[in-house]
């Protein structure tokens, strides 16, 4: 043990191993990623940079710490395949008989022909998925296979696919957080897409969300005498929650600005790392208030 | 840099075991005196940062005093102010009683803890002003980046100077130990500071760094640290000698290996490759654990309920015994079919504290009760103290970590089960955090009575400096009585 | 309670800080090492992806990654754009407003929203003589690209024009073009706007 400087270097090649092999590589793979213009269905490049009042957010996100119960990575344990029926052909004898082989039963199987486009089978792996979707075309009809990612997060709402290094590459930081004591935000920008809701529910959580543990965020806004009229941005709260009379809550930039961060946190595009079929629009539009569970 | 055992300096040259204490004096009332003020503020903070849970509304009209920011205070306060700080301490005097010569330059260690000290409050009170970096352990603003690294450097050059210019010629394993965790720590940390805030990197790549940065420090460096006192402390309180070198060192090697991978959690944006590969090395960190585990039991070999009588000795025992179990918690988390379930839950909180806590804290406690007294030639003003921190510590330990370990895996089943409201699961966490904020409490306490003795011994050792020294002032100063 | 009295180090002289025996690491010790590395190695192979950089769990392989790529969703919009910005964009302009002299422009064109039988043929075997696209009338010879182009390039650079820059066309799939490459078979000269007219 007297041959230091060789003790000396074996340590520090043992050491320098993890530093290339966890910071230099990655840099290489994810570090330098450029925007994927590999996305289905649109020509856009994804990811876009946040627009600059959501930019400040992020940063308004990052000085209140709001990472450490939040996370911002969504998981998927699996990917499924769902086979839709989009057009029953005219040969509706065939079409019945390739269902029912398939395994739907013979319960009333015409059901499957009316208002399309229709599942008709959900949960399949690829392989089975492919097989059906060739003998419903066989019997004339037309089916797509839907390709359907799975897993808790994903059935809770949190987002449609996994996160992958792709969805993070204007952020800075990169805040995905550890502790799930709130819900992931991934994705809220779609879940949640009403600012107000926001804008209330960081001023009184408990508000919005019964039994909430989140702290209120009241430092965010300014309660303020009514002037000649009411300001169009004062909050509209109930109750307990409400200012006194002749008062009004009303937002601080920063609250704005954190809303629009959150409201631009989306994750839904389609990548080649994280293949699904494409959300249909209508889907999103409809996405309501209340919160995931 | 290492001399040979030939050209070991004559026996006569050799300073005897009190003047290398002596000259370790000014470098660990500095480290060890602000680490244990830290070990209290970081527990005050945790402590509100805990109590949110149960009151939301508790000081949060204050930006100040939001959770997010008081929560990465404590933990910062924690990792930079007490664990880190106190780690040099122990390195330094260790390194110093092993190789038998006195420090070097301990006035300038002094200087760079004082330094280390001012990196460590700019960047509490930056991260509470909301200048924190957002990554996680690594909260600490680039403007105090900056001084913390000077300070390092002034600590860890002249700390590597004495062991450079030691006696004993040969390297025993705590050694290793500590040489090792002083070059890997510039390194994390320059790397970390560069990349992350300097010369950024983009996307996840920040998070991979972070990841990286964190397992280094808190899974490499902090057992490299521990096990060194570890290492050291348990022949000695034991009376007997270490098991095996080479075990040690075989723990040592592996520890280095394995844990450096260890750090990215599975379910991580990045490609499977490199979750993949930090499982694989998570799960051969049992090799180090067994290893080390072996060589202490080995070495005790049954001598421990007479050491029990040892309050220093109590703090190493729970330290190497929440090590291992932290060990293998980690281990257990990082399995294919566990990990979906203890991934973002309390569980892993509680792994890191039983970590930094039990572990690091307690084993550095232990250095912290055994080696002031010796540099300061004077006893702890109240030993009873000693042990009830002991037992606070202890109890606020497992009264911490065992309810969110276990919160953890039943808030980990429901989150994997959809059909569970996410409000009605966070509220089933509640009881748990309620047990371990009481936790925290205790620890607090814990803290509070170190700090009290530290000071009064403080007081007395400078009442029994200053009185001799004033009187001697006035009878005309004679060198004879400055000791070195 | 005394603690130094209890501390072995008080009465020791310097040189007795503690000693290290050397007895061997166990056996037992080192083979569960390989175990665990010979299980880490398997455990990699099959879900580490072979550190590639598109590989994320749960996916295992590429060939698995790649047979999830939605297909039923309609041909690929960005190859299209890239077969569009190598070979039409030279003449047809980036954005399609066409070059004087070249070639029409394609935005806005009711040529190139119309009839997807009648705008597959044109790429596909060519089309020379006047023709008039919104409005203004073009005398030039646009050459066959049927050879260089697959099925699948052809049906997406097709979309890729007929749902860019404000156009509103149907979606052109590689089986239409492929049907009507097997129904014209051979022929060796571009079409010409009345033969175009012919077919609906």
């Amino acid at each position: 043990m007297s041959c230091g400087p060789l003790v000396f270097l074996a340590a520090f090649f043992a050491f320098a191993a993890s530093w290339f092999g966890l910071v230099l590589a990655p840099q290489f793979q994810v570090g330098r990623l450029q925007q994927e213009t590999n996305v289905v269905n649109t020509t856009e490049l994804y990811p876009s940079a946040r627009p600059g009042l959501a930019r400040q957010g992020l940063e308004v996100y990052r000085a209140a710490g709001c990472a450490a119960c939040h996370t911002e990575q969504v998981g998927q344990t699996g990917t499924v395949c769902d086979v839709v029926l989009t057009d029953a052909g005219t040969n509706h004898a065939a079409l019945i008989e390739t269902l029912i082989r398939s395994g739907l039963g013979r319960s009333n199987p015409g059901q499957y022909l009316s208002e399309l486009p229709k599942p008709v089978r959900q949960g399949l792996n690829k392989e089975e998925a492919d097989f059906l979707a060739t003998a419903l075309k066989s019997a004339g009809a037309k089916a797509d296979v839907r390709i359907v990612p799975v897993g808790p997060d994903i059935a809770r709402g949190w987002g449609k696919r996994r996160t992958v290094a792709e969805d993070y590459l204007y952020d800075d930081p990169v805040m995905l957080g550890s502790l799930r004591v709130g819900p992931d935000l991934a994705n809220v920008g779609v879940r949640l897409p009403d600012p107000n809701w926001h804008l209330r529910h960081l001023y009184a959580p408990r508000l919005e969300v019964k039994d909430s543990p989140m702290p209120p965020y009241r430092y965010l806004f300014t309660m303020r005498r009514i002037g000649w009229q009411p300001s169009p941005d004062a909050l509209q709260l109930p109750g307990e929650f409400a200012p006194p009379p002749g008062f009004e809550i009303v937002p601080k930039p920063e609250a704005r600005a954190l809303v629009a961060y959150l409201s631009s946190l989306r994750t839904d595009a389609v990548l080649f790392e994280a293949p699904m079929t494409a959300p249909s629009a209508p889907a999103a539009a409809t996405a309501t208030n209340t919160p995931a569970k | 840099m290492i001399e040979d055992p030939s050209s070991s300096k004559s026996p006569a040259a050799r300073p005897d075991t009190a003047q290398v204490d002596a000259s370790c004096r000014v470098p660990l009332f500095v480290l060890f005196g602000s680490a244990v003020s830290w070990a209290v503020m970081a527990s005050a903070l945790a402590l509100i940062a805990s109590i949110k849970f149960h009151s939301p509304d508790f000081l949060a009209d204050c930006a100040w005093l939001t959770y997010g920011r008081v929560h990465a205070a404590a933990v910062d306060a924690q990792l930079y102010g007490f664990a880190l700080q106190s780690g040099f301490g122990a390195a330094l005097w260790i390194i110093a009683r092993l190789g038998g010569n006195r420090v070097s330059q301990p006035w300038l260690i002094g200087v760079g803890g004082k330094l280390w000290n001012l990196g460590v409050l700019v960047g509490v009170i930056g991260i509470l002003a909301g200048d924190s970096t957002g990554f996680e352990n690594f909260e600490m603003p680039r403007y105090a980046g900056w001084i913390l690294f000077l300070g390092y450097l002034m600590i860890g050059l002249w700390t590597a100077l004495t062991l450079h210019r030691r006696n004993e010629g040969r390297l025993s394993p705590p050694q290793w130990f500590f040489l090792a965790a002083l070059f890997w720590f510039p390194w994390i940390d320059s790397t970390a500071h560069l990349l992350l805030l300097v010369f950024r990197v983009r996307g996840v790549e920040q998070s991979l760094i972070d990841w990286w940065w964190s397992d280094n420090l808190l899974l490499v460096w902090l057992s490299l640290t521990g096990l060194g006192a570890v290492f050291y402390l348990v022949p000695k309180l034991a009376g007997r000698p270490l098991h095996s070198d080479r075990l040690a060192l075989f723990a040592f090697w592996t520890l280095i290996l394995f844990g450096s991978w260890a750090g990215i959690p599975a379910g991580a944006p990045v490609p499977a490759w490199i979750p993949a590969l930090s499982a694989v090395a998570t799960v051969l960190t049992l090799i180090p654990l067994l290893a080390a585990a072996v060589n202490v039991r080995q070495t005790l070999d049954g001598h421990c309920r007479a050491l029990a009588a040892n309050p220093a000795f109590l703090f190493v025992g729970f330290g190497v015994a929440a090590w291992l179990a932290a060990g293998v918690m980690r281990i257990a988390s990082a399995l294919p079919g566990i990990s979906p379930i203890t991934s973002f839950t309390w569980f892993g909180v509680a792994l890191s504290e039983l970590h930094s806590y039990g572990f690091f804290a307690m084993i550095l406690f232990g250095v912290i009760y055994c080696s002031v007294p010796q540099v300061a030639g004077l006893e702890w003003p109240c030993a009873g103290s000693v042990r009830a921190h002991f037992w606070l510590g202890s109890i606020g330990i497992l009264l911490s970590a065992l309810p969110l370990a276990v919160g953890g895996i039943l808030q980990g089943l429901k989150l994997n089960d959809a059909g569970t409201g996410f409000v009605e699961l966070t509220k089933g966490t509640l009881p748990f955090l309620r047990a371990s904020t009481l936790g925290d409490l205790l620890m607090m306490i814990g803290n509070l009575l170190l700090a009290v003795n530290f000071v009064r011994l403080s007081v007395r050792f400078g009442r029994a400096r200053l009185a001799p020294s004033c009187a001697s002032f006035a009878a005309d100063l004679k060198p004879a009585e400055v000791k070195p | 309670m005394s603690l130094e009295s209890h501390q072995p180090v008080s009465n020791a002289s310097a040189v007795q800080e503690p000693q290290a025996r050397a007895a061997l690491a166990p056996v037992w010790l080192i083979v569960l090492m390989f175990m665990l590395l010979y299980c880490g190695a398997v455990y990699f192979d099959q879900n580490g992806g072979w550190f590639d950089s598109r590989i994320y769990a749960p996916y295992q392989t590429y060939t698995e990654l790649e047979s999830f790529q939605p297909k039923g969703g309609g041909p690929d919009l960005a190859r299209g754009k890239a077969v569009f910005d190598t070979i039409c964009a030279l003449c047809h302009g980036a954005n399609g407003e066409g070059k004087p002299g070249q070639a029409p422009p394609l935005a806005g064109s009711e040529w190139a929203q119309g009839s997807p039988d009648r705008m597959i043929r044109i790429p596909l075997y060519g089309l020379s003589g006047a023709v008039s696209v919104k409005g203004q009338q073009f005398n030039l010879a646009m050459p066959a690209m049927g050879a260089a182009l697959s099925p699948d390039d052809l049906a997406s650079v097709l979309v890729y024009i007929r749902t860019s820059w404000g156009n509103k066309g149907s979606v052109v799939t590689p089986e239409q073009v492929s049907a009507i490459k097997a129904k014209v078979g051979n022929h060796p000269q571009p079409f010409t706007v009345d033969e175009l007219n012919a077919i609906q």
